[in-house]
């Protein structure tokens, strides 16, 4: 598989990152090899292989729906945003 | 021309799980100040780790047998990635492609079936409120638990649309899993609708209106979409594929700006919570827990109430299970009073939270079937049984202390009458009634009551003033 500019651009996009064109340009490079190296699994037969989410083959785990104090208070919390307002986060006008 | 609406539905409900989906945090935020129901696992700190709530998975229990769903033994999260200010992980966490409730479907109060393609669950987004300059984020409705309800589209009229709707809302208030609380956004619903030519064997292109919290907006919407589609269709048009808004003080809907990238959500499967999977036993377990629903009660009730007055106290949950506790005698007249009574009071949804005993309800039928009340009094001691003063109080005491019972002894309305008879301003009216003058009758039952403080039985008291004028 081929790693092309716009798949760069268009993965920075959906991450909201913004990229320099050295950037893109080695990026592309770094991801180009980590594909390589992941397609050698390909060579292998998984045809009659149930595909494994998670490999500790836990099922069922979970918890009673009780109110539990938290570790971190709500104050503590909105601290750590980088601007509030009104106990809310501030964040630039999204639409 | 001539076209056929075809319309599929997506229904949010949040469920009402003590805490959230996620996180070991209070899930009511209604009334709450913003970001005061939130953990390091809601604000996505590094290396907070989801914790799954098991209520919100019996929960989806219930709502999947409400719509007589087929429910998943095995089922798994999915993260679904989209960068956004109100998803501080950068995904949301939901069942993309093993969700824990399968087919099924919904009847509707006419006896439509629209089937349900699937329901799965996962976690809200936060609250964004957006300004001049900047939007503010509030973080309470991230990780509410929700269910989000896939139709088949078997729907065809704005009608069928809002009559869906109310039932799932019904199913999920009846279930016990939802508040239903409409105005604070508990059910939500993103609506497909698209036109095509009559004897068309493909469907036409939809347009989708997004976030309607309201049957009549999801009729309305509904009602627009058609009228807009069929003119464009009319004009040699097409129509095109997109997410529109609706605005409920214009009564229309517009196109939102798409993003020029297409959806991209890169699922992969969630690896912080192991599968579900789920024994026969124990979703045959939780399933029984499910209450009687609406098509119950239809089944029950159908025979002896008018189905106007039957779909209007559906709406009622409670009432509707109180009703169920009722002797089968007084099922009629009990509906009325809250029918004709209770719901034309203004404080009607403040009293449904706390019913009556059916003994209280039963005993108030008996009184008013034995004439003991009369049916203003039954109506007003009915009102009183509401009072919490009068909770758990004997519906006889509370009537005599009102003084409304009505007086049948024979002998002491006969004093009564010869009272009234000996007055010398009834004197004219008697020798009237006894010319043929029939509607002075009235007249005298009148002063009877009145000599009695409203407690004489009127019918016992014209009988025996017709004996006694005859």
């Amino acid at each position: 598989m081929e790693i092309k500019r716009e798949d760069i651009i268009h993965l920075a996009e959906l991450s909201d990152f913004s990229l320099t064109d050295a950037e893109i340009d080695s990026l592309g490079g770094d991801l180009q090899g980590i594909i390589g190296y992941i397609s050698q699994l390909e060579e292998l037969d998984t045809d009659n292989i149930t595909p494994t989410y998670q490999v500790f083959e836990m099922e069922n785990v979970w918890r009673a729906d009780e109110i539990k104090p938290q570790d971190a208070t709500c104050e503590q919390l909105l601290a750590l945003t980088k601007e509030e307002k009104d106990n809310q986060i501030k964040v630039p006008k999204v639409l | 021309m001539k076209y056929i609406p075809t319309i599929g539905i997506e229904c949010h409900v949040q469920l009402a799980t003590k805490t959230k989906l996620f996180s070991e945090v209070d899930n009511d935020a209604r009334g709450k100040e913003p970001n005061s129901c939130v953990s390091p696992v809601d604000y996505a700190l590094p290396g907070m780790l989801p914790r799954l709530n098991g209520e919100a998975i019996k929960f989806a229990i219930l709502a999947g047998r409400a719509m007589n769903c087929e429910i998943n033994a095995y089922s798994r999260f999915d993260r679904k990635h989209y960068f956004y200010p109100d998803s501080p992980k950068g995904y949301q966490i939901t069942q993309f492609y093993h969700p824990i409730i399968g087919e099924g479907y919904v009847e509707l109060p006419s006896g439509t079936k629209i089937r349900i393609e699937h329901a799965h669950l996962e976690g809200d987004a936060g609250k964004l409120t957006h300004f001049d300059t900047y939007s503010l984020v509030d973080l309470n409705r991230v990780d509410t638990p929700l269910i989000e309800i896939v139709s088949m589209p078997d729907i065809h009229s704005a009608k069928d649309a809002h009559d869906y709707c109310k039932e799932l809302w019904r199913l999920m208030t009846f279930a016990g899993v939802s508040y239903g609380d409409l105005y604070n956004g508990n059910m939500r619903f993103d609506v497909n609708v698209s036109l095509a030519p009559e004897g068309a064997t493909e469907l036409g292109t939809r347009a989708e209106v997004k976030n309607l919290n309201s049957f009549r907006s999801v009729e309305r919407a509904v009602e627009y979409e058609i009228a807009r589609q069929s003119k464009i269709l009319d004009a040699g048009e097409k129509v095109v594929q997109e997410t529109r808004g609706w605005n409920d003080n214009t009564g229309k809907t517009t196109g939102q700006r798409s993003k020029e990238e297409a959806k991209d959500y890169r699922y992969m499967p969630e690896p912080d919570l192991p599968p579900i999977n789920l024994t026969a036993e124990f979703i045959e377990t939780e399933s029984a827990k499910l209450p009687l629903m609406p098509t119950d009660y239809r089944k029950k009730f159908g025979g002896v109430l008018k189905a106007e007055i039957l779909e209007v106290l559906l709406d009622y949950a409670e009432l509707m299970k109180k009703l169920a506790e009722i002797d089968e005698k007084y099922v009629v007249a009990i509906a009325n009073l809250f029918t004709s009574v209770l719901l034309a009071e203004e404080k009607s949804a403040e009293y449904l939270n706390d019913l009556p005993t059916a003994k209280q309800l039963n005993d108030l039928a008996e009184m008013n079937e034995k004439k003991e009340l009369s049916s203003t009094a039954t109506k007003e001691v009915f009102l009183r049984l509401f009072d919490p003063q009068m909770k758990g109080r004997d519906t006889k005491v509370i009537a005599k202390e009102l003084g409304l019972i009505q007086e049948n002894d024979l002998g002491a309305l006969e004093a009564i009458v010869d009272t009234v008879l000996a007055k010398p301003e009834t004197q004219k009216a008697q020798a009237d009634f006894k010319a043929g003058e029939e509607k002075v009758i009235g007249f005298l039952v009148g002063q009877v009551m009145k000599e009695s403080h409203g407690k004489a039985n009127p019918s016992a008291v014209q009988e025996i003033l017709r004996k006694k004028l005859a």
